[in-house]
């Protein structure tokens, strides 16, 4: 079921947290809210299944304004980022609860609750109490507590926070696997993009209350709409370049390289001062426009090497390769940017 | 590893003597004490040997000793030294004393008629009638009312009388003459038999589980989650004035209440108007005794419960509050199985804790009704304050007072576990009680 805020405004006390915010989830998407700590997301979420009372705007589901109706009548589906299972009921209890609550009969309870246990694979703990559940564990009874209603709508809020790395790499798969099979419409708040981009069909990137860009993970990590929106996509995150727009080309100060522009770029933003945006595998030993610099740090990664090369002037861009022995720290290089995948930011970070 | 047991077991000696002293012996002495008919009769340390009217009752009664016991109510004459020497302070002549001591030391008779008739048969006789019952009448001896300090002394002087006693007889005599006190199961005896026992009892089980159930609990119950569910400020405000009575002092917080049911208090001066006849509301009829009995002991005993009951919700996660919201839960239905069985813990502390404080005070009652009016509200630790400690008569029994207490103890033991029981204490203390 679609899911639209018009104009959703939230306030603690003073405090604006969300002002006038509009989206659409579309029906039977996950789209990701991503965003740093403290920016509004789990506000949003609260929101959308009416934990929070709004201070202006409407929600709709579908074409229902459930603005003025409590969580109680809005079944939505939620992952709480602790979980938040209930102490005292063992898994089955948990998971039935919503059931329950309905008045339905015990036996149809029972049956769903087997099937959706079946469905995130923990038929064997139905008899225990979350004290005795792994992360992990956990995390599977709430999703099968927020979906056994066949909710409208999914919310998730940091639903992999708690787990460990490679627990995280698991659920990140089955949490998407079990969205498609139930083909049910999913918000997943989340802090980190790899999970966004992951897991999401969009994602919505959000600043201090404000969405700055929806659009698809690969649309937003090759077009994103401005430095802030590109820094935060991408691991390890793109570098800048400080510098100007000199006739066709952008010039690094520092250095006196020239590095071609788009014509219409550069037609249209002659002598003006810009960043230039420059994402790892866009920096590279061989091809593009040769820059001197000298190795700085390096991290090994296994499969893959990361550098560091820093520029006269201090400033820094990173480069990930095929692992590579081959250079040190202290080496000078010349290594190549790829002028192609370049972006371009104005002043105020909005790209170009 | 020794050392630091030892070390630790130096540290707890002072605090385990303490234990002792003040917990732990007060219980064993009241037990003690509950098996003994110490009063203020007997006295707390050891008595004498006295026959005396209530002696002699109990022979009778207890040992049909009928003919004994009038015979000991009987005078006997002794010619003694004792009476020798009074006769010869009363005026009676030398050779008089002197020949009734060479001829008559030691002899005892039955009545003052056969002295007399041997001081007129004597040598030495003494001048005029008049000189010889006063003589006689020196020589009269009886142990009646007569301290000793053994039993043998008392035995002795009694066959010294010139009555010869069996076995049977002299037990008999040693244990109903004792005035100290002595061990004995009478006490429980009584309490079975007398019928206000009963009746008390009957009135400390409808009071303590009636102001438990309602108000130490129950209303506790309530106005936690009642303020759980308004806004901070509103909430500590309601909290703090619940608090009140309990940190109001007793004498003068009762004393409100009195004032408020005088026959010309607050009561009675606004239900006048209204067709009522002014009365002491608080003492007219035992309905209203209790009802402001347990008004006043429950307003006083919510405010624990409140507080422990709001801080264990407190203690719940809120993000169980918003689950349990959108998976459907009403207000009702989220007290029902989010917040009541996390305080399952609490609600059997207090339940527990407060049986047992509403058990043994008695303050309230005290101040208030005093047990009135006729005793309507008289319950256990109020009976037993008034038998061991406050009687009118002055006369305390301090066994007796004693028995009643430990019968209290018995009975809050005996709740204890079955609340322990009840509430499946094993299963709550096994398992973490709030996780996450
Ligand atoms: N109940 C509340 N009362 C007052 N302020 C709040 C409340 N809840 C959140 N806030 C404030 O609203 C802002 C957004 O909070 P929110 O929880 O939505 O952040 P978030 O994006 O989920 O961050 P995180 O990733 O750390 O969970 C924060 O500044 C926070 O301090
Ligand atoms: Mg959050």
């Amino acid at each position: 079921m679609r899911i639209l805020l018009e104009n959703f405004t939230k306030k603690f006390g003073d405090l604006t947290v969300i002002d006038g915010m509009n989206l659409e989830v579309r029906d039977g998407e996950m789209l990701a809210l991503l965003g740093g700590s403290g920016c509004g997301k789990s506000t949003t979420l609260f929101s959308i299944c009416g934990i929070h009372r709004i201070d202006g705007g409407r929600i709709l589901f579908g074409d229902r304004d459930v603005t003025r109706t409590t969580s109680q009548e809005r079944n939505v589906g939620v992952v709480f980022q602790s979980f938040a299972l209930y102490p005292h009921m063992t898994v089955e209890q948990n998971i039935g609860f919503p059931l329950k609550l309905r008045k339905e009969p015990k036996e149809q309870i029972a049956r769903k609750v087997g099937e959706i246990a079946e469905m995130v694979h923990i038929e064997e703990l139905l008899q225990r109490r979350p004290g005795e559940l792994s992360g992990g564990q956990q995390q599977r009874v709430a999703l099968a507590r927020a979906l056994i209603r066949r909710p409208s709508v999914l919310l998730l809020d940091e639903p992999l926070a708690n787990l460990d790395a490679a627990l995280r790499l698991e659920m990140r798969s089955e949490i998407r696997r079990i969205q498609k099979e139930t083909g049910i419409t999913a918000v997943l708040v989340t802090h980190d993009q790899v999970e966004a981009m992951s897991m999401a069909d969009r994602i919505a990137i959000m600043d201090a209350g404000k969405i700055l860009q929806i659009a698809e993970p690969r649309e937003m990590y090759e077009n994103p709409v401005s430095d802030y929106v590109a820094s935060f996509l991408g691991s390890p995150p793109i570098s800048f370049l400080a510098g100007r727009i000199e006739g066709d080309a952008f010039v690094e100060p520092a250095t006196g390289t020239r590095i071609p522009l788009r014509p219409e770029i550069a037609a249209s933003h002659g002598g003006r001062a810009v960043r230039l945006g420059i994402r790892p595998e866009h920096f590279q030993p061989e091809g593009g426009i040769a820059i001197p610099g000298r190795i700085s740090f390096i991290e090994i990664q296994g499969r893959e090497t990361l550098f560091d090369v820093e520029l006269p002037d201090g400033s820094v861009i990173r480069s990930i390769q095929r692992a590579n022995d081959a250079v040190r720290i202290g080496d000078e290089v010349r290594w190549g940017i790829d002028h192609e995948k370049i972006l371009v930011f104005d002043e105020n970070g909005l790209k170009i | 590893m020794g050392n630091s047991r030892h070390l630790g077991l130096m540290l707890l000696a002072p605090a385990g003597i303490f234990v002792i002293l003040f917990f732990l012996a007060p219980v064993v002495l009241t037990a003690v004490f509950g098996f003994t008919n110490m009063s203020t009769a007997t006295g707390i340390s050891g008595g004498a040997y006295v026959v005396s009217d209530s002696t002699m009752l109990a022979l009778k009664e207890r040992y049909g000793e009928q003919e004994l016991a009038e015979r000991l109510l009987r005078k006997s004459y002794v010619i003694d030294e004792a009476g020798l020497q009074a006769a010869l302070e009363g005026g009676a002549a030398r050779p008089t004393v002197e020949e009734l001591r060479e001829k008559y030391l030691g002899a005892s008779f039955g009545s003052r008629r056969e002295v007399e008739r041997l001081l007129k048969k004597l040598y030495n006789r003494p001048a005029g009638i008049r000189q010889i019952k006063k003589i006689a009448a020196g020589f009269e001896r009886s142990v009646v009312n007569v301290r000793y300090d053994t039993p043998e002394a008392l035995l002795a002087a009694i066959e010294g009388y010139g009555i010869t006693l069996t076995e049977a007889q002299k037990e008999a005599l040693a244990e109903v003459s004792y005035t100290g006190w002595v061990f004995t199961a009478q006490n429980f005896k009584t309490m079975v038999e007398l019928p206000d026992t009963w009746r008390t009892m009957a009135n400390t089980l409808f009071y303590v589980f009636t102001t438990l159930i309602l108000f130490n609990t129950g209303f506790a119950l309530v106005l936690a989650i009642a303020t759980h569910y308004m806004p901070d400020r509103p909430a500590g405000f309601f909290r703090s004035v619940w608090l009140l009575p309990r940190i109001t002092p007793p004498v003068l917080y009762v004393l409100m209440w009195k004032w408020l049911a005088w026959d010309n208090g607050f009561l009675a001066t606004i239900l006048e108007p209204m067709g009522f006849a002014p009365r002491n509301w608080l003492l007219d009829t035992p309905a209203n005794a209790w009802t402001f009995i347990i008004l006043i002991n429950g307003f006083v005993g919510a405010s624990m419960g409140m507080l422990i009951f709001s801080s264990a919700i407190k203690a719940i996660p809120q993000p169980l509050f918003y689950a349990s919201e959108v998976d459907g839960a009403s207000r009702w239905q989220q007290i029902r199985h989010i917040i009541l069985p996390q305080l399952r813990w609490p609600i059997l502390f207090i339940t527990s804790y407060q049986t047992l404080s509403l058990l043994t005070s008695f303050e309230y009652i005290l101040l208030a009704t005093n047990g009135g009016p006729g005793g309507a509200t008289e319950v256990w630790a109020l009976a037993t304050y008034m038998k061991a400690l406050n009687n009118y008569g002055g006369a305390l029994q301090y066994g007796y007072g004693a028995a009643m207490s430990l019968v209290l103890v018995v009975i809050g033991v005996a709740l204890s576990l079955v609340y322990l029981r009840m509430f499946n204490f094993k299963a709550l203390t096994e398992s973490p009680k709030i996780e996450q």
